[in-house]
């Protein structure tokens, strides 16, 4: 039971801006993915989502073969996805945004036990949040959809690092209850530290696959994948 | 038919002589068809000009305008107060009618302009709202005022004295081929020229049409008011057909009816308006001719434009790549590989001049609250490359905005060799030598390489200095379509076309985003050798460091919108809050 | 002797209105300017007209028939457009339907023929008499109503429904909303039902006191279109206030005929000036 990437291949124009990329998430872990920006870690998320598509290997998530569906079907197979850049919906208020995805009381509840400083915010609009707050409202919002597998793209954009270190323990926990994420960030060494599974990933490639603490323990072999 | 592409300098004549092979042919129709039956060939020609009209306007400017036909009707207004005045009668005597008719497609263009202006800040669909919104308000006016002919219970004479008969039916048609002739012709050459490279460019990007040193107001304007221009000289001939004009010929729905007609056949291409001329006219013929009401012809048009309105294609290009397929010639790819062209001696890592070219002094520029850049300076050596990087969202791009005029609104200062920028419009500050390329595709793909590069260099570079600059980067050669070229060397092009405009300074936005590693390379060889080549200095945003550490004679490093570091490539690479800026606060750990 | 004439103008003037806040809320839900709003719930109201005058049902009956058609042919007409331009931009979705106006307006005519039709009248007669004698119908008064209770209740429904808070997630931001499992495409579908079905419900009202021809019915589309402008195709509010004030400003210009012809344009050039300054940090044709 794992969402399983066999030798994938997405293609942006012409060219491939990722080639052949095998890669597992495991329920109850964090993988990560790591490298520069503009290495093509947003694409392979967007792929494994359905906002682009794979041109070439397979997705699957628990055994289905997912990479034919609409991003509706994906979604209901149990994938979420916390696209780049904080992706609230700004005109309607937290409580608003959370019930699109929270089904019942329950799952409300248990997305805000996850952030207690929203629940005074509940009735303001999203958009007049600050852009941690906004960032804790997209993260709780994915959770209460009671998501298998969840896709986090570069959280730490535009947020100040103190901010950025508050999510990273939520991250865990989410794991720990049994989803298997799979995190892609430019800011290594947070990532790394949380992460069981590594990838790093540099103009499409893969430079380095393996356990995240090989990286984290050996600077030289992060900044080698990293810088080249 | 007028099937012209002007593909090299050589064939400029191409357009004049099928023009003139059409006259011919339209003379011979003329003799051998009944003089009785062609009165409809006559409408045929009056609504492919029409139809030209729109091909530019919104087939190749990109707005979509919905009051063509009020554009006719203010052309065959103009011409009947003029003929029924007779004001120079007795100056121009049978050609009267002929300076009557430029005089109405001039005083329309003028009409076309000013209808035009409202598109300097409203696009898309809220354009097309107003100009039927124009053309409704037109039609009631003219509804109450009638034409003047009408009003007047006369009827214009015909040009050159041809009578009302069935012979002067003759005489107008010919007529009516030669002027249709001439302004394919017209056509032809204008979208060849500056002005419809700036159309094709504006439909696309407004903003890189500005960097490009094209004003956006004038692209747009002379786009309006050319399709006016057509649009009022259809109206003139119109009228001297039917000698007596009603508003009911011109209404709102009959525009919206041009415009679907053109968006199905694509009349920006000059046999499809004449294609859509015929259809104009043969359906409802034929469907007189079965005794089915008229509507149908409607109702077929409808399902022909939901059809080709959905899938974004047109009569034009489908025909086109039928043709090219049956010949064995269909279009493909073009794949040029800058990684895999000859291998490039080896240069040094250039050094600069001493003086400096670009200043930049305390750029700020804020969001609202948000600021986004604060306090920035830097200097840019002449004959230097100049690596500007940062982690994703650290302002570079804006700092690329603020210089080259998009954001007015910046504090701080900015001077090109002693030329302050500060307060100049961006197609100025691309004019006076400060020139940007794009980190989106921005390359318009209806224009070819050639054109391309003719339009963002301004005629700064010789044939051949274009030729050689497109051969030093592997781009394809000039012929080629841009929609057939992938969208990494797309931005190739961009760059080489930039380097031919020949600024003093040429901003590079992640130009090699899109190309593979060994094409980064391949590119950073190349990149090296500008500023001595060509004499172009370059501040370069990358974000690859291979590529960087490759070109780039000095670095500064951009984090949250302030300068962390700057200097030598060394320094900067080895000072730890650059490293820490790049993969994360490591102390926080 | 003004004051009439601007009465007289609200009639219209609560059309347009009706018709800007439909075109508002399909720009906002659906990123479509409808040109076929009118044509689709005129197609529902010959429809009803041939169910009461040819097959003599009661008119009730009639209308609701020519509701549900509006409906589903706007329902068709946004399938459609959901199904081969999911992601296309505002102007090429809009594009089509100004091909599928031509095309309703022909139908109709092959259908329903040329001559004018009395339309079944639902009511008639002055509702009450204004200080000064300006004579305020029944129509008006419903029309106007019809207008706010449009307005009112769109709002009310995609503030507290489930419904449309999902619709605003999917105004907001599309993708995001496709990413968490929600159906744009039925939402879609349903939001073009619904306007077809109040543009039909609008037609079976105002048909009587309009001239019913089916091009001018249809037309309509442009002064709501204007309206619709005066809130940027973005606030219902502002569309209602200025369809109600395009109305009134040509009542009120009717009674002088020397300015007709200026009263035909008075209400364009108000709102491209008006856009104008709105728009008029709108440099560019894109963010960056």
């Amino acid at each position: 039971m794992t969402l399983k990437l066999n030798d994938v291949t997405v293609s942006r124009g012409v060219g491939p801006v990722i080639s052949n990329v095998t890669l597992e998430v495991t329920p109850g872990e964090v993988t990560t993915v790591v490298g520069p920006n503009g290495a093509g870690k947003t694409s392979l998320l967007e792929s494994l989502s359905g906002v682009i598509g794979i041109s070439g290997g397979s997705i699957e998530l628990d055994g289905v073969d997912i990479s034919k569906m609409s991003r509706r079907r994906r979604s209901h197979a149990g994938l979420a996805h916390v696209q780049q850049g904080r992706m609230i919906f700004p005109s309607l208020t937290v409580k608003e945004n959370l019930q699109l995805t929270a089904s019942t009381k329950a799952d409300m509840d248990g997305a805000l036990a996850l952030f207690p400083e929203l629940e005074k915010r509940l009735d303001s609009a999203t958009v007049l949040l600050s852009g941690g707050e906004q960032q804790m409202v997209v993260l709780a919002r994915a959770f209460a959809a009671k998501p298998k597998y969840l896709l986090l793209d570069e959280m730490s954009l535009g947020l100040a690092p103190v901010v950025f270190l508050r999510l990273i323990p939520i991250i865990e926990q989410i794991a720990k209850t049994g989803v298997g994420v799979l995190l892609v960030e430019q800011f290594a060494h947070l990532a790394l530290k949380i992460a069981s599974d590594s990838l790093v990933i540099t103009s499409g490639h893969v430079s380095y696959h393996g356990p995240a603490d090989a990286l984290l323990k050996d600077p030289d072999l992060l900044k080698k994948a990293y810088l080249g | 038919m007028l099937r012209v592409r002007v593909a090299s300098q050589e064939k400029w004549w191409l357009p004049l002589a099928i023009g003139g092979i059409a006259i011919v042919v339209g003379i011979l129709i003329a003799v051998i068809v009944p003089a009785d039956s062609l009165f409809r060939p006559t409408t045929i020609l009056v609504a492919s000009i029409s139809l030209m009209g729109l091909g530019v306007v919104t087939g190749t400017a990109g707005m979509i305008a919905l009051c063509q036909l009020s554009f006719a009707a203010v052309g065959a207004w103009i011409v009947e107060w003029l003929s029924v005045n007779d004001v120079w009668g007795n100056i121009f005597g049978n050609f009267s009618f002929v300076v009557y008719m430029l005089i109405a497609g001039v005083g329309t263009a003028v009409i076309g302009v000013i209808v035009g202006l409202p598109a300097l800040r409203l696009r898309g669909v809220n354009l097309a709202v107003i100009t039927l919104g124009i053309a409704a308000a037109f039609d009631l006016t003219l509804q109450k005022t009638s034409f003047p002919a009408l009003v007047g219970g006369k009827h214009i004479a015909r040009p050159f004295g041809l009578g009302s008969d069935f012979g002067g039916d003759r005489g107008i048609f010919i007529f009516a081929v030669v002027v249709t002739a001439a302004v394919a012709i017209g056509v032809t050459y204008l979208q060849h020229s500056r002005w419809g490279s700036s159309w094709k460019s504006v439909a696309f990007s407004e903003r890189s049409t500005a960097s490009a040193g094209t004003s956006v107001q004038f692209a747009k304007l002379t786009a309006f008011g050319v399709s006016a221009f057509l649009g009022g000289i259809a109206g003139a001939l119109f009228d001297s057909q039917i000698t007596q004009a009603n508003y009911s010929s011109f209404s709102p729905l009959q525009s919206l009816g041009m415009y679907v007609l053109s968006a199905v056949v694509g009349s920006h291409l000059i046999d499809m308006a004449l294609l859509g001329g015929i259809l104009f006219v043969v359906i409802p013929w034929i469907l007189q001719l079965l005794k089915v009401p008229l509507e149908w012809s409607t109702v077929v048009f409808g399902v022909l434009g939901i059809q080709a309105l959905t899938t974004g294609s047109n009569l034009g290009t489908d025909i086109r790549n039928a043709f090219r397929k049956r010949r064995g010639k269909a279009l493909v790819p073009v794949e040029v590989g800058i990684a895999s062209s000859e291998a490039v001696a080896a240069v040094q890592i250039p050094r600069g001049t001493g003086k400096v070219l670009l200043e930049v002094t305390g750029l700020t520029v804020a969001f609202g609250a948000v600021k986004a850049l604060t306090d920035v300076n830097i200097s840019v050596e002449e004959g230097t490359i100049l690596g500007l990087i940062g982690p994703n969202g650290a302002g570079k791009s804006t700092f690329v905005d603020a210089l080259t005029g998009f954001l007015p609104q910046h504090g701080g200062t900015v001077t090109l060799d002693g030329i302050s920028l500060d307060k100049l419009a961006p197609n100025r500050i691309a004019r006076v030598g400060l020139r940007r390329t794009y980190q989106q595709d921005r390359v318009p793909p209806t224009l070819r390489v050639g054109a391309y590069v003719r339009f963002v260099s301004r005629g700064q570079s010789s044939p051949t200095e274009i030729a050689e600059i497109l051969q030093f980067f592997a781009c394809p050669v000039a012929s080629t379509p841009l929609s057939l070229v992938d969208v990494g060397t797309r931005r190739l092009i961009e760059v080489a076309a930039s380097i031919a405009a020949k600024p003093k300074v040429l901003l590079l936005d992640e130009p090699a985003a899109g190309l593979s590693h060994e094409e980064h390379i391949a590119f950073g060889d190349r990149l090296r050798q500008v500023p001595s080549r060509f004499g172009v200095t370059i501040l370069l945003i990358e974000h690859d460091l291979d590529l960087v550490r490759s070109v780039c004679s000095s670095l500064t490093v951009l984090n949250f919108g302030e300068v962390l570091a700057t200097g030598s490539q060394e320094s900067v690479l080895s000072n730890p809050d650059v490293l820490k800026a790049y993969m994360g606060e490591t102390e926080l750990l | 002797m003004w004051l009439n004439n601007v009465v007289a103008g609200l009639t219209p003037g609560a059309t347009y209105a009706i018709v800007g806040v439909l075109l508002t809320l399909m720009s906002q839900l659906t990123r479509v300017v409808n040109f076929a709003q009118v044509a689709v719930g005129m197609f529902g109201g010959y429809i009803s007209l041939t169910l009461v005058t040819k097959m003599h049902l009661p008119i009730f009956v009639g209308v609701i028939g020519g509701i549900l058609v509006a409906a589903l042919l706007s329902a068709l007409l946004g399938w459609i457009i959901a199904t081969w331009l999911a992601e296309a931009s505002t102007s090429a979705r809009s594009a089509v339907t100004v091909a599928a106006l031509l095309f309703l307006i022909s139908l109709a005519f092959i259908l329903f023929g040329y001559r004018n039709q009395p339309f079944p009248t639902l009511v008639a007669g002055p509702m009450f008499t204004l200080p000064g004698g300006a004579v305020v119908s029944k129509v008006t008064v419903l029309v106007i109503g019809l207008a706010i209770v449009i307005t009112v209740g769109s709002w009310a429904f995609l503030k507290f429904t489930a419904f449309g808070v999902k619709l605003r997630a999917v105004s907001d931001r599309q993708m995001a909303a496709e990413l968490l499992g929600i159906n744009v495409k039925m939402l879609n579908v349903s939001v073009w039902s619904i306007t077809g079905a109040i543009a039909g419900l609008t037609v079976a009202l105002v048909g009587p006191t309009a001239s019913n021809d089916y091009v001018t019915v249809s037309t309509l589309v442009i002064p709501g279109a204007a309206a619709a402008l005066v809130g940027a195709f973005k606030r219902m509010d502002l569309a209602l206030v200025g369809g109600l004030a395009i109305g009134a400003i040509q009542g009120l210009f009717s009674g002088f005929p020397n300015l007709l012809i200026v009263r035909d344009w008075v209400p364009i050039i108000f709102i491209i000036l008006f856009l104008l300054w709105n728009q008029r940090k709108e440099v560019w044709d894109v963010a960056r």
